[in-house]
């Protein structure tokens, strides 16, 4: 989506920046358009949201590899703010983006030195450790973190991608549980946990994403893909007890056909003629087991 | 022998989707004409007519795409097609090599099914707004390991390739493309992506009349 920039007036830019920001989108290209076009002419303009807008240009800047945009607003800033750390943090941002890896990390280590707490720096530090393909140095660093701040639901997140990178499941469901503690309404920790058990497979495993996934659904009946999910581990887990015909088989039976017709309901609500069917889909699963 | 060849309108989806998400990791599966191909033939040439953007994060969980490879297996069988193949692009910028991109698993799957399947990266470093070089690098399965092939095996069906795709990234299309991440999320959307399909077949017969005036 473009904008017509002639329409807007600055203060409409303002504001669709702040919802941006606010929303944590990542819409650098956007941000540098308007910033070729309006921001740039009217910095002086910019009210009391002038410093956090001009770190988002910074941001964005760097994003889009402008390094002379973002180094010319990171100087004005240092002129602003001689010696602040979170200008500081820009720099290295700056020389992280130029791949000068080593000049980053310096400067990221002398933030920390001079604050012992700031957690930005020592997470920047992981992300060097990660661009340069360091996956398993990142997650000792990471998980170092994680000891002095572990209320820090992102990292614990961020984490938990890494251990998937690696394969490490089992490590991966620690975080996810982790991040169930922390946010037990968020539907989409529990679907994570699910999707990591069904991943690691085994009767045991597929009980507890069926456990989880029906979590999700209960905290929000709209996650299709928990609906698809639970579908899965509920056919999985028809074949399992194939033979003890017992009552835990008929219970799975009925999950898988409960999940089959919920999501045959949300196609309808969603009158989505243009992609193809999921019950033909689903169909071909079941048949199969 | 063994060359593979793309229609526009699958290799644009490949680089668009990589532009759509250029700090993910993306991946999808390639279709070939089903009345082609010979099944069980180890090297022969392959038309690729179809790409399917399938995820771009929670690429090591294996439900999802469970579901969206089954689902487009099915598809693909009712219109005579077969997955031929898979592509992806690493999250780092620097790394186009097989062993760092996600869903290796799903791309041995693919080879026990179908022997002369190729398994695409995405170069990222080539990936630009007027594309030079068609940005990818094919692979084929041999001896239980994915062998780089030469670049001149690359067809394209029609003239202007490049051009096209670029004109593509440069309009911004890739924000309307729609992988199966995007569906899940949202189910009225079209993971078959008919109209970038329809955008790359008005901008191919467009080129072609531009060819015909050309020869007069």
């Amino acid at each position: 989506m473009s904008y017509n920039y002639e329409e807007l007036s600055l203060s409409e830019i303002i504001d669709l920046m702040r919802q941006w920001r606010e929303n944590n989108e990542r819409k650098s290209e956007d941000i540098m358009e308007l910033w070729l076009n309006v921001l740039e002419t009217n910095l002086n303009n910019y009210g009391n949201e002038k410093y956090v807008l001009l770190e988002q240009i910074i941001y964005a800047a760097l994003d889009c590899h402008q390094y002379g945009v973002a180094n010319a607003l990171i100087y004005l800033l240092s002129m602003e703010f001689p010696g602040s750390l979170r200008v500081m943090r820009y720099k290295s941002a700056l020389l992280e983006a130029e791949e000068k890896y080593d000049e980053a990390l310096n400067i990221l280590d002398s933030i920390i030195k001079a604050d012992e707490t700031n957690a930005a720096a020592r997470k920047r530090r992981v992300a060097v450790l990660k661009a340069q393909g360091h996956i398993n140095e990142a997650i000792k660093e990471l998980a170092d973190y994680l000891k002095k701040f572990m209320s820090d639901v992102e990292a614990w997140q961020e984490l938990c991608e890494l251990y998937l990178q690696v394969q490490e499941y089992g490590r991966a469901a620690f975080c996810a549980e982790e991040l169930i503690l922390h946010q037990p309404h968020n539907h989409l920790m529990h679907q994570r946990l699910a999707d990591i058990r069904y991943t690691m497979g085994g009767v045991e495993n597929m009980e507890l994403a069926k456990t989880y996934y029906c979590q999700t659904l209960k905290l929000n009946p709209d996650n299709i893909r928990a609906l698809l999910g639970l579908f899965l581990v509920a056919n999985n887990l028809v074949g399992h007890y194939k033979s003890s015909g017992s009552s835990k088989r008929k219970e799975a039976w009925k999950l898988a056909q409960w999940a089959q017709s919920k999501t045959a309901a949300k196609q309808r609500e969603a009158q989505s003629t243009a992609s193809p069917n999921l019950a033909d889909m689903m169909l071909s699963l079941s048949l199969a087991e | 022998m063994g060359e593979v060849s793309f229609e526009t309108s699958a290799y644009a989806k490949i680089i668009l989707h990589a532009a759509k998400y250029p700090h993910c990791a993306v991946n999808g599966v390639l279709l070939a004409d089903g009345t082609k191909v010979r099944d069980s033939a180890k090297t022969q040439d392959l038309d690729i007519v179809d790409t399917v953007p399938l995820f771009h994060h929670s690429h090591y969980l294996s439900p999802m795409a469970e579901v969206a490879l089954t689902q487009i297996d099915t598809v693909a069988q009712a219109d005579n097609r077969v997955i031929a193949g898979y592509y992806a692009a690493c999250e780092n910028f620097r790394d186009n090599t097989v062993e760092k991109c996600p869903g290796q698993k799903i791309a041995e799957k693919i080879v026990e099914n179908f022997p002369s399947a190729v398994f695409i990266v995405v170069d990222n470093k080539k990936v630009m707004q007027h594309l030079e070089t068609p940005a990818i690098k094919i692979h084929k399965y041999c001896d239980g390991k994915w062998k780089l092939i030469d670049t001149n095996k690359l067809l394209f069906q029609t003239p202007y390739v490049l051009e096209t795709v670029s004109h593509l990234l440069q309009s911004g299309v890739q924000r309307d493309l729609v992988d199966f991440d995007n569906y899940l999320d949202d189910l009225s959307q079209d993971w078959t992506n008919l109209g970038i399909e329809k955008v790359v077949a008005s901008i191919n017969a467009s080129n072609t009349v531009d060819c015909k005036e050309k020869d007069y």
